[in-house]
C-alpha cells in the first residue's frame, strides 16, 4: 500500500471531481486577528436551544416511518418471507423484502461490495431482511413483528482467531481470508535484530469498538416527480449522492442530499447506508416522504465498528536507544464483508520512528459479524497500543527514560513512502519536550516511583506518541464567498460540520480576510443541490482542505471589491487594501471607505468570490504528530484505575480556533479512554453468535466520572508554510491515537503489570495483579 | 418501540391495588426498569398502573425506637441525601449514592430498586432463557463475566441492587400490600434464589406491591458502610460489592451482618465472614481470614474467576476501614 497513490479503502470507488488549482500563490498569515482565538461556535445557539434541525428531527407533511426487519442470527439462509399479515395491519403502507420486485437494488457501500439490499444469505446478525413504511413508528414496528421469515440457520464463526482453522465455518465460499496477507519490508530485519542489544517480542490485542454516535444513522427521503431529496445524518453529502445515484441508477442532477446538522459519525457516516436506499425505495413505492432512522440497537450491529486487532511486535534496540529493527504481524476482521479489517494497522510501526529495518504482515479475515466502517484513525489506536507499549518496555530494558528513547528516534522523513519524502514539518520532538515540561514529567515520574508502598494505592505516569498519515487535506474542494452590497457576507461550502466546529473555523477564516464578525457570516453548507464540492468530513482532512479553499474565495472577493473601489475612487488598485472591513489606502491614511458606501457595489448588489484548494506540496508529506501524557492511581488489590490527569501535546499546525481544537483533544482523549479502559463488543461466540451488549448500558462508553477533570491541551505549532495557505493540519484523529497506550504505560509504571489487551478494567486488571502476586 | 398497553393513574392505594389485581397489570413507580423491560420484550404489561399519584408512599419518616419508615416511592436520590439516613444508616446512604446515574437516581424509587429485574444480558436480550420460561441458561456456557460466583443453581444471575444488600445488612423489613391485605416481611426473606424458583426474584405476588421499607433503630455501636467496584464510574452495576452493618463493643465485633452485591442471584449474606469476625478486633489477620472465608465456597464460571480475588480485596479493604 502506497498511501499517497492509493486511496484509503473507504474512498475506493468513490468519484471525486477535479477542481482547478488556485492560480494565485497565497502565503500563510504572519499575524492573525480572528484565526486562532477561542471563539464560541457560530451555531452554538441553534445547537444548544434545540432549534437546529438534525436529519433525525426532520418532519415532512404526510411523512411515513420506516422500520427494518434484521436477521437475528449470525449466519442464515432466508428461505421465505411472508409479509401478508404485516401488510394488512392498520397504518402499513408498504413492505419490501428480498422477494419484492425491488430486490435487485444493490447497496452502495462501495464499488466492490455489490451486496444486495435485502439479502437472502445473511452473513451477520443485523443484516436487512425486510422493511416497512407505516403511518407511525409504532405501526411500522408492529408490522415488522408480524412478518414471518423462515430461516435456515448455518454454522458461524465469531472470532477471527478461529476463522482460519481448517474446520471453521465459511463466511464466503472462497474462504475466510479476505485477501492474501498484505506485506511491507525495508532493510533486513534479521540483520537488524542481530545488531540489537535488546530484542523484545510481545503479543497485543485490542477489542472491537462501536461508534455509537449520539444521533443514530438514518435518512429521510422525498420524491418530487423523478427528483429525489434525501436528508441524511452524514459526514459527506456528495458521497451519499453518488451512493444513492449508483444504487438506484439515477443521475446526480436527480439526487439532492442535505446534511446541515448531524450528531456525530466518527467515520461511520462517510457513505450512504442501506437505510438511505430503503427510505428512497419506500418513499417511491408509497409516493410519500419516508423517514428511516435506526434504533440504538441496530447501530451496534449493522453500521460499523473498529475491528478487533491481534498484533505481535518484535523490536530490537541498542543500549544507546537506537532502534535496529521492527517486525509486526497483525490480524483483524472487518466482519462479514471486505471492510478494512486491518486497514492501516501497521502504519505506525512502519513510519513513526526512525528504524532502518522493518517488516510487516497483516491479514484481514471474515467472520459472521457486522461490517466495519472507518473509525476515528483506522488502525492507529490499535497499532499505537502495541508499538507504544513496546517502546515503553524497550526503555525499561535499556534503563532509559521512555521520552528520551522516543527523542532518539524522531524521523526527519517518511521512511515508508516511496522515495523517502521529507515532512513539511514534524513537531514530534517539540510535542514530547514541551508536553513533558508542561506535564511535569520528570517530577511526576520520580514522585510516583518514590511513593510509599503502604496501602493498596499506587501512582504511575505514562506517555505515548503518534503521527497520522492523513490530516494534510487535499483538493478537490471549491468554496464561494459572496459579499453583499451592505457589506455582509455569505459562505457556501459543501463541507459537513459533524459537530467538530467546521462552520466556526471557516467563518473565522472569512472574518480574518474580510473584517466581518464571524457570527454574522451566513453559512450554507452540506447540500449537494446548492453548495460547492467538498470531500466527506473525515481523515482529519476537513479544516486543512476547506480552510485554505475558503480563504482563497475570500481573497478573491476582496480583490474584486478593491478593484471596484479603485475604479470608483479613481486610484490605482495597488494602493488599496482592506483592513477591519474597510477599504483603506497606502497613499492616503485619511481614506477609509465602508464597502456599503461604494455605489458600484450597490449596483452590482453582490460580489462572488470563488476559491479552490491548491495542491499539496510536491514531494513532501504533511502529517500531524502528537504526544500524550497521563497520570493514574491504581488500587493494586481491586484493579480500579483512576485517571488523574491527561495532557495532549499536538502538532496539528496552526490552531485555527482554540476552542474547537481543545474540544478535539478532550474528545479524542475521552474516546481513547473508552477504547483503552471500558469498551468492547461482546459476541456470544460459543453459543448463538449474537451480540449480547448492543445497548448503551451493557456496552460501556466512558462517563464523565471516567474522564479526568484535568485535561490539558498544549498546541505545538511549527509554523508550517508549505502545507497549505493556512498552515493548519488535522487534529480530530491524532487526538485519540496514543491515549489508550499512554494509560497502559502509566498502569505499568504504577503496578509493574503490562496490560497487553484492552480494555484495562477492574475485571481484567485484578486478575493480572493476582497473577503477579502468584495467586 | 413499546408494545401496546393501557395506562391508569389511580389516586389512592386501594384503587391502585384493585387495578393491580387484574391480569397482566404491572406497577409503574419510577419506570426506569419497567419501560426498558417492556421495550425489550422481557415481559408483557397489558395494563400499566402508575403509582406516581400516591403521595402516601413517598417520603422518609421517623419510626419508634429510633428507626425510619421509607415510603417505597421515595426516590433513590432522596434516600441518598436524607440527613437521617446519612446519620444513622451510612451503608444505605452510600449504596443509594452508588446507584446508576444522577438522572436515574432522581427518577428511580427505593421500592423499584429492590424489585428490579435481573440485568443478565441474556435475560434482557433476545434469548429465551430459563428465567423467561425457556430450557437453557445461556450464561452457564456463554459470556458469564458478570454472573454469579455464589448461590447459582440452573440460573446464574447476580442481583442488581445496591440498596438491597445495604438494607439486608441493616436488618430492614418491608411492607407488602395487596387488595385488602398487608404483610411485613424481613427483607432477607424477600428475595427468591433460583434454587427455589428459577422464574421469580422475589416473594411478591403479581397483585402485590412493596409499599414501605422499615428500618429498625440503629443498634448500639453500629457502624455501617457500602463499597462497590464497577467497570466504569457511573451507570454501572456492581462487579463486586459489600455492605457492612457491624456492632462494635470495646473494639470488637459484637454482632451484625455482612452482605455481598454482585456475588449471587440474591443479596448474599456471608455468614462465613460474620463467623470469622464475631468477637474479634478487625486486625489485618482477621480481615484477611474473613475475606478468604467469604470466597471459600465460590464456584466460578469460565469468565468470572476474577471475582474471587476482587471480592477478597474489597471485603478485606472494607473490614479494615470500618475497624479503624
Amino acid at each position: 500500500m502506497t498511501l499517497d497513490r492509493e486511496r484509503p479503502y473507504w474512498l475506493e470507488g468513490i468519484d471525486l471531481p477535479d477542481t482547478p488549482s488556485q492560480d494565485e500563490d497565497i502565503e500563510p498569515w504572519d499575524e492573525t486577528k480572528v484565526v486562532g482565538k477561542p471563539l464560541p461556535r457560530v451555531d452554538a445557539y441553534e445547537r444548544v436551544s434545540g432549534s437546529a434541525v438534525y436529519s433525525a428531527d426532520v418532519v415532512l407533511p404526510r411523512m411515513l416511518y420506516a422500520a427494518i426487519l434484521r436477521c437475528p442470527y449470525p449466519h442464515a439462509e432466508v428461505k421465505s418471507v411472508d409479509t401478508g399479515a404485516a401488510e394488512k395491519l392498520p397504518g402499513v403502507r408498504a413492505v419490501l423484502s428480498a422477494f419484492s420486485p425491488e430486490d435487485a437494488a444493490t447497496r452502495p457501500h462501495s464499488e466492490f461490495i455489490r451486496e444486495r439490499l435485502f439479502n437472502t444469505h445473511c452473513r451477520y446478525e443485523g443484516e436487512t431482511v425486510a422493511a416497512v413504511a407505516a403511518e407511525t413508528p409504532y405501526d411500522a414496528w408492529d408490522a415488522v413483528r408480524a412478518i414471518e421469515v423462515e430461516y435456515e440457520r448455518l454454522p458461524f464463526v465469531s472470532d477471527e482467531r478461529e476463522a482460519l482453522e481448517p474446520d471453521a465455518p465459511l463466511v464466503h465460499d472462497a474462504g475466510n481470508r479476505v485477501a492474501e496477507p498484505s506485506t511491507y519490508e525495508r532493510g533486513d530485519v534479521e540483520a537488524g535484530f542481530a545488531q540489537a542489544d535488546v530484542v523484545l517480542e510481545q503479543e497485543y490485542r485490542s477489542e472491537c469498538e462501536i461508534h455509537t454516535p449520539m444521533e443514530p444513522h438514518g435518512a429521510v427521503a422525498k420524491w418530487d416527480g423523478d427528483q429525489l431529496t434525501v436528508w441524511e445524518s452524514t459526514q459527506g453529502v456528495f458521497n451519499v449522492q453518488s451512493g444513492v445515484a449508483s444504487a438506484l441508477g439515477m443521475q446526480f442532477s436527480k439526487v439532492r442530499v442535505i446534511g446541515h446538522y448531524m450528531g456525530g459519525g466518527f467515520g461511520s457516516k462517510l457513505s450512504s447506508g442501506k437505510y438511505t436506499v430503503i427510505a428512497a425505495l419506500l418513499a417511491k413505492k408509497t409516493a410519500r416522504p419516508v423517514k428511516c432512522v435506526l434504533t440504538r440497537e441496530e447501530t451496534f450491529l449493522a453500521v460499523g465498528n473498529r475491528p478487533p486487532s491481534n498484533m505481535r511486535l518484535k523490536a530490537g534496540v541498542k543500549r544507546d536507544g537506537t532502534l535496529t529493527a521492527m517486525q509486526f504481524w497483525g490480524t483483524g476482521t472487518g466482519g462479514a464483508y471486505r471492510a478494512g479489517g486491518t486497514s492501516l494497522l501497521d502504519w505506525l510501526v512502519r513510519d513513526l520512528y526512525t528504524c532502518p529495518n522493518a517488516k510487516t504482515e497483516t491479514t484481514d479475515i471474515y467472520i459472521n459479524a457486522g461490517p466495519a466502517r472507518p473509525f476515528r484513525a483506522p488502525g492507529h489506536p490499535q497499532c499505537a497500543w502495541a508499538l507504544e507499549q513496546m517502546m515503553d518496555a524497550l526503555a525499561v530494558e535499556i534503563g532509559m527514560d521512555p521520552i528520551e528513547l522516543r527523542l532518539k528516534n524522531i524521523p526527519a522523513y517518511s521512511q515508508a513512502r516511496e522515495g523517502n519524502p521529507p515532512y513539511t514539518t514534524t513537531g514530534l520532538k517539540e510535542c514530547l519536550e514541551e508536553g513533558a515540561r508542561s506535564f511535569g514529567w520528570t517530577e511526576a515520574r520520580e514522585r510516583s516511583s518514590a511513593a510509599s508502598a503502604d496501602g493498596p494505592m499506587r501512582r504511575g505516569v505514562g506517555v505515548a506518541s503518534c503521527l497520522w498519515p492523513y490530516g494534510m487535506g487535499s483538493p478537490p474542494a471549491t468554496a464561494i464567498v459572496k459579499l453583499y452590497s451592505d457589506g455582509t457576507v455569505n459562505l457556501n461550502t459543501g463541507a459537513a460540520d459533524i459537530g467538530t466546529g467546521t462552520k466556526t473555523v471557516l467563518a473565522m477564516v472569512v472574518a480574518e480576510e474580510l473584517g466581518v464578525d464571524p457570527g454574522e457570516v451566513q453559512i450554507e453548507n452540506a447540500d449537494t443541490g446548492t453548495t460547492q464540492f467538498a470531500g466527506a468530513s473525515g481523515g482529519s482532512m476537513t479544516v486543512p482542505s476547506e480552510a485554505p479553499t475558503v480563504r482563497a474565495a475570500a481573497i478573491d472577493v476582496k480583490h474584486q471589491l478593491l478593484e471596484l473601489a479603485a475604479e470608483e475612487m479613481n486610484v490605482a488598485v495597488s494602493t488599496l487594501y482592506l483592513k477591519d472591513g474597510k477599504v483603506q489606502s497606502t497613499a492616503d491614511p485619511e481614506v477609509e471607505r465602508e464597502p456599503s458606501s461604494l455605489r458600484s457595489l450597490g449596483r452590482r448588489r453582490m460580489l462572488t468570490g470563488v476559491g479552490h484548494r491548491a495542491p499539496n506540496p510536491a514531494g513532501k508529506v504533511v502529517n500531524p504528530f502528537a504526544a500524550q501524557f497521563c497520570e493514574v492511581e491504581v488500587n493494586i488489590r481491586t484493579g480500579e484505575v483512576n485517571v488523574l490527569r491527561f495532557l495532549g501535546a499536538h502538532d496539528s499546525g496552526r490552531v485555527m480556533s482554540l476552542l474547537t481544537y481543545k474540544n478535539q483533544v478532550v474528545g479524542g482523549i475521552t474516546m481513547g479512554i473508552g477504547f483503552g479502559m471500558t469498551e468492547a463488543r461482546v459476541l456470544d461466540g460459543d453459543q448463538t453468535g449474537k451480540m449480547v451488549n448492543k445497548n448503551w448500558h451493557d456496552y460501556k462508553l466512558p462517563t464523565a466520572l471516567d474522564v479526568p477533570p484535568e485535561v490539558e491541551c498544549v498546541p505545538v505549532d511549527p509554523g508550517d508554510r508549505e502545507a497549505n495557505n493556512t498552515g493548519a493540519k488535522g487534529i480530530g484523529e491524532p487526538a485519540t491515537i496514543p491515549t489508550a497506550a499512554a494509560v497502559a504505560n502509566a498502569v505499568f509504571h504504577a503496578t509493574g503489570v503490562r496490560m497487553t489487551g484492552t480494555p484495562i478494567n477492574p475485571s481484567r486488571l485484578v486478575e493480572a495483579l493476582a497473577a503477579q502476586r502468584g495467586e | 418501540m413499546l408494545p401496546k398497553f393501557s395506562y391508569v393513574r389511580p389516586t389512592s392505594l386501594d384503587e391502585a391495588l384493585t387495578h393491580l389485581s387484574s391480569d397482566g397489570a404491572k406497577p409503574h413507580a419510577g419506570g426506569s426498569d419497567l419501560l426498558g423491560c417492556m421495550r425489550d420484550g422481557v415481559f408483557e404489561a397489558r395494563k400499566v398502573v402508575s403509582l406516581s399519584a400516591l403521595q402516601e408512599l413517598k417520603g422518609i419518616r421517623q419510626a419508634g425506637g429510633g428507626g425510619l419508615r421509607i415510603g417505597a416511592l421515595t426516590t433513590v436520590a432522596e434516600v441518598a441525601s436524607n440527613s437521617l439516613v446519612r446519620e444513622r444508616y451510612s451503608a444505605l446512604a452510600q449504596a443509594a449514592a452508588e446507584v446508576a446515574s444522577p438522572q436515574l437516581r432522581n427518577q428511580g424509587t427505593i421500592g423499584g430498586n429492590l424489585c428490579q429485574k435481573p440485568r443478565c444480558w441474556y435475560y434482557r436480550g433476545e434469548f429465551h432463557c430459563l428465567r423467561k420460561g425457556g430450557d437453557t441458561c445461556y450464561a452457564l456456557a456463554g459470556e458469564n463475566q458478570f454472573h454469579c460466583v455464589l448461590g447459582g443453581s440452573r440460573c446464574y444471575i447476580v442481583h442488581p441492587s445496591d440498596t438491597a444488600p445495604a438494607l439486608v445488612a441493616l436488618q430492614a423489613s418491608i411492607r407488602i400490600d395487596r387488595r385488602g391485605d398487608s404483610r411485613v416481611v424481613p427483607l432477607e426473606d424477600f428475595f427468591v434464589p433460583p434454587s427455589t424458583d428459577v422464574q421469580r426474584e422475589t416473594v411478591l405476588e403479581p397483585n402485590e406491591i412493596v409499599t414501605e421499607i422499615l428500618l429498625p433503630g440503629p443498634a448500639r455501636g453500629l457502624r455501617s458502610s457500602y463499597r462497590k467496584v464497577r467497570d466504569r464510574g457511573a451507570w454501572d452495576f456492581a462487579l463486586a460489592g459489600v455492605a457492612l452493618a457491624l456492632e462494635f463493643n470495646g473494639g470488637r465485633v459484637a454482632g451484625g451482618r455482612v452482605v455481598l452485591s454482585g456475588a449471587a442471584p440474591v443479596p448474599w449474606r456471608s455468614r462465613e465472614v460474620e463467623q470469622v469476625i464475631a468477637g474479634k478486633a478487625l486486625d489485618a489477620a482477621t480481615c484477611g481470614a474473613a475475606a478468604r472465608a467469604a470466597m471459600a465456597d465460590a464456584q466460578t464460571l469460565r469468565r468470572n474467576g476474577y471475582k474471587v480475588p476482587l471480592f477478597e480485596a474489597v471485603i478485606e479493604e472494607e473490614l479494615t476501614n470500618i475497624g479503624v
